[in-house]
């Protein structure tokens, strides 16, 4: 057991680091729902960011500290299935990746060169024809599309498909552990600065508790999807997404009832992170299918 | 980051179950119920010698006094074996994890060789002298007062709530010396001493567990006391960061999880209620098992532990409440007549969010230290 993160990982986390400062300031005139830069991903690709959890010395367990770091950011990318669940696939299937779920709109679709359909039991993998998706508007805070038709595909093997939708499971915990822990960050600051009743507002002990709560709950995430890229476990990637969606749900809540009205506009822009936590929410079945992923792998 | 544990961490884990599997007797979950009940104390005395003998009671601790210096993992994986299983050590399990080692760090030379040896030995019991009538989280308006009288303390006051009174043969007492934070000091009190009285409370926790302990004219020499006098705030304040993970429940609510699952499949009751709701409290389980691991994994690089002790503290207290309301809705029959040890898991559970501090006073560390909101005005 070790919790620190090794040199190799503290050095791809700095190199990290000092990329994604360039992407974390929110444009002041910003006023929309995807706050999308292209260059973020196009400078992720040059840095060999995408293959860093091909390294052995690195693995998933890089893969799944990177996807968090970048959830953390107002801009966002498809990373998450990139770093997490590409190297899964039977063979080098082009990113950008994104996961078409019983015909509904999804994250990245619009742009996906690869998509992962999950339909009922099965899973199937194609590359979609620019002419076969479409981008549609969204509260969700990230460029949705979706197919304009349903597209043929070859269900994989059963255990083909059940390592995809654990790595898928492992990507969604690692991507909302960031979300949560960005969003806390920006209300922790709100409530610091916010006067109310003649004090801030984070002095209150009604305040205190609940931003308590949340920050354990996103902590808790953050563990859960890093040990569950460890050990490659089934029953770990369902806690861990269960987790999170559980988690996201109750601190999305908290989160807008303590920025207020400020929090229903665009201006302050805590939605970049809890409308993309709202969009993981559904994902994979929800809560319920991850429970059920829960009961069929942890309670044998 | 890594997850795995060690073959030294395998076979020391391996060792303690073993030494569980022989010597818990068949009866042992219907006498795990009253942790502080006088069949549990007095297993426990028996238990504990047999654990000191195995090496396994206080490996952790100095050559000196019994141990062979393990390190804070080994410490931790018998602390979670040992309550996994139901807690065969009783009350002793304070001794090992704070009493001990606060009597190493504090103690006088008199002090330790008087104490310590009994407990590497597992044949004493220890009660915590701490809350009072009016002075439950808020711990520092405790009005027990400890007069100098000569080369004696003449102690006066009552303290409530207090766990294994009832059997334990020493009390680590927090006493007023002075005024304020600072005016409070620890004396060590041998519990057959004229003018204690200890009366049991009956409780939802378990046979024998909580009593109110009442001082009066209680006469102790000044050698009684541990450290300097007003020093008991620092004292306690760095013994209690110890139990803060001191306790794995999520080891016994795991267990007790699993158990639950087990019994509501074999009798085709784990319907999709049941599915969704042991799910999540498996969850929160293994988010406070990973929390206290990222603590000791601290403890053990030399780091102090800081408000993320708090954090494992509440996360393991929602684990410990989700696995309850669990048992209670889908197997009632735990309560009533039932498996005794998901009864005992019950009970336990009451606690684990008001001992050693309301789990709310460590909501109020998260948000100030960690989160650095600001301090309420007070």
């Amino acid at each position: 057991m070790d919790f620190a993160p090794n040199s190799d990982q503290i050095t791809l986390n700095s190199a990290l680091d000092k990329l994604a400062s360039k992407f974390a300031s929110t444009p002041t005139e910003f006023r929309g729902f995807a706050l999308v830069n292209p260059e973020l991903a196009q400078e992720l690709e040059l840095g060999g960011f995408f293959d860093a959890a091909q390294i052995p010395e690195l693995g998933p367990v890089s893969a799944a500290m990177m996807v968090e770091r970048l959830a953390r950011l107002p801009y966002t990318a498809e990373v998450a299935l990139s770093m997490l669940v590409k190297a899964q696939l039977d063979r080098d299937w082009p990113r950008p990746l994104a996961v078409i779920e019983n015909g509904r709109p999804g994250r990245f679709v619009a742009e996906a060169a690869t998509l992962i359909i999950l339909d009922g039991d099965k899973v199937g993998v194609i590359s979609p024809a620019r002419d076969a998706v479409e981008s549609v508007d969204s509260l969700f805070a990230y460029p949705m599309g979706r197919l304009k038709k349903p597209l043929q595909y070859n269900p994989l093997p059963d255990a083909e498909a059940a390592n995809i939708r654990k790595w898928l499971r492992i990507a969604l915990a690692a991507e909302a552990a960031g979300l949560l822990q960005a969003a806390l960050d920006a209300v922790t600051e709100h409530l610091t600065i916010r006067k109310q009743f003649g004090r801030p507002l984070g002095s209150f002990q009604a305040i205190h508790h609940r931003m308590a709560e949340c920050t354990v709950l996103a902590r808790g995430v953050r563990l859960l999807a890093i040990k569950a890229a460890w050990t490659g476990d089934a029953g770990d990637a369902a806690i861990a997404a269960l987790h999170a969606q559980e988690s996201a749900a109750r601190v999305v809540y908290d989160l807008h009832q303590f920025v207020g009205a400020m929090g229903m506009t665009l201006e302050f822009p805590l939605h970049l992170w809890t409308y993309r936590l709202k969009a993981l929410l559904s994902e994979l079945s929800g809560r319920g299918g991850q429970a059920q992923a829960v009961a069929e792998h942890c309670f044998q | 980051m890594e997850f795995e544990w060690n073959q030294q961490q395998k076979d020391f884990r391996a060792t303690v179950r073993d030494f569980l599997a022989t010597h818990l007797p068949d009866n042992w979950e219907s006498i795990a119920h009253g942790p502080g009940s006088a069949s549990q104390s007095d297993f426990s005395r028996q238990f504990c010698a047999q654990l000191a003998d195995a090496g396994l009671l206080v490996p952790h601790w100095p050559e000196r006094w019994g141990g062979r210096n393990a390190d804070a993992w080994s410490a931790f994986i018998l602390a979670e074996e040992m309550w996994a299983a139901g807690e065969p050590r009783g009350g002793q399990y304070m001794n090992v994890n704070w009493i001990g080692p606060t009597l190493m760090r504090y103690g006088t030379p008199a002090q330790q060789n008087r104490y310590i040896p009994p407990m590497a030995q597992g044949q004493t019991l220890w009660c915590q002298g701490f809350s009072e009538p009016e002075a439950g989280s808020d711990l520092a308006s405790l009005r027990t007062k400890a007069e100098r009288q000569g080369d004696h303390y003449c102690i006066n006051g009552q303290k409530i709530w207090t766990s294994y009174a009832g059997e334990a043969e020493t009390c680590f007492l927090l006493a007023r010396t002075g005024a304020g934070k600072n005016g409070i000091s620890i004396f060590l009190v041998p519990m057959d001493t004229l003018g204690i009285t200890v009366v049991e409370i009956p409780s939802l926790i378990g046979e024998g567990d909580i009593h109110e302990v009442f001082f009066e004219n209680v006469m102790v020499p000044a050698s009684a006391m541990l450290g300097e006098e007003g020093q008991a705030w620092d004292i306690v304040r760095t013994a209690l960061s110890l139990e803060r993970v001191g306790i794995p429940r999520f080891a016994l609510a795991s267990r007790m999880l699993h158990r639950a699952v087990g019994t509501l499949k074999q009798h085709n009751r784990f319907h999709q209620g049941a599915v969704e709701q042991s799910a999540r409290a498996q969850a929160a389980c293994e988010a406070a098992r990973l929390f206290s691991y990222e603590i000791i994994d601290q403890r053990q690089k030399g780091i102090t532990a800081g408000p993320e002790a708090s954090v494992a503290r509440v996360a393991t207290v929602n684990a410990e409440r989700l696995v309850a309301e669990f048992v209670v809705e889908h197997l009632p029959e735990s309560l009533a007549g039932g498996d005794p040890l998901l009864l005992a898991h019950h009970q336990r559970g009451i606690v684990a969010g008001i001992a050693s501090g309301a789990a709310e006073i460590q909501l109020n560390l998260i948000a100030t230290q960690l989160l650095q909101l600001p301090r309420e005005p007070r």
